[in-house]
């Protein structure tokens, strides 16, 4: 793909992440902070769909722009075709496993397996 | 070869914020903000995952982070994400072209338009708001 298009994925997900990082923080200051942290009150989150589907939006989002970040990152350290591929694919893959497991807990809390 | 390789500083090139002026800061601080970003994103769902253990786990996993040093570590995580996001919205917006200004002649001395009083203020502005975040993200996370 090229950079001019990962870029504007890049900022994309950049955007989309602050409105609802700022939703799932405001979610946390409805109540009392500590009170919001009790286990029925986040298992009550993980029930309520549509906060669950944005979760899972949420999660997507941080996990491709946080790890094309750091590849971009690793790309400006250093240069090299089997450097800049194991650099590609790490970061794909370190990606889809970090979905992999966040997408976990919001179906296994979701759906009361526990 | 030699030059070229005494020209590389590689990971201590990008870790010194000196040299260039605020903007070198804030490519410094951006990149740091966000490798501490994604190592918070990783542990907070590390940390949520414990709820499918059940409430004896969750409750240790609290135990764990709500404590003086986690808020303490939750109030960086709060500056790093407000300061990413102004600081990103500025490097957004300049790579769109927007308050970088018209390059002018080059006559010595040149002056770059793109390093201009707006995007200095608006790297302090991002630095501002990330400490005013944090002086009220700590106000609430220790006033409990």
């Amino acid at each position: 793909m090229r950079e001019s298009i990962i870029m504007k994925i890049h900022y994309g997900t950049a955007l989309g992440a602050v409105v609802l990082v700022a939703v799932h923080i405001l979610m946390r200051l409805s109540q009392k902070y500590s009170d919001s942290l009790q286990y029925q009150n986040v298992l009550a989150n993980y029930h309520f769909l549509p906060y669950a589907l944005m979760l899972e939006v949420v999660l997507i989002l941080l996990s491709v722009h946080g790890f094309n970040g750091l590849r971009v990152i690793l790309l400006e350290l250093k240069q090299g075709a089997t450097y800049e591929r194991a650099i590609n694919y790490g970061s794909i893959a370190a990606m889809a496993a970090l979905v992999a497991y966040g997408s976990r807990t919001i179906l296994m809390a979701g759906m009361g397996v526990s | 070869m030699a030059e070229r390789l005494s020209n590389r500083e590689g990971i201590k090139g990008m870790a010194n914020p000196t040299r260039y002026g605020i903007e070198r800061v804030a490519y410094w601080l951006q990149r740091l903000s966000g490798l501490g970003l994604l190592a918070y994103l990783i542990g907070h769902i590390y940390e949520t995952s414990s709820i499918v253990n059940g409430k004896i786990a969750w409750d240790k996993m609290l135990a764990l982070t709500q404590t003086t040093e986690g808020h303490l570590i939750l109030t960086i995580v709060i500056g790093m994400c407000v300061f990413h996001t102004g600081n990103g919205i500025r490097v957004m917006l300049g790579h769109g072209g927007v308050g970088v200004g018209r390059p002018g002649q080059p006559e010595y001395p040149y002056k770059a338009a793109s390093l201009n009083y707006k995007q200095r203020l608006c790297i302090w502005v991002s630095i501002a708001l990330a400490a005013l975040a944090m002086m009220y993200g700590y106000s609430i996370l220790m006033g409990e």
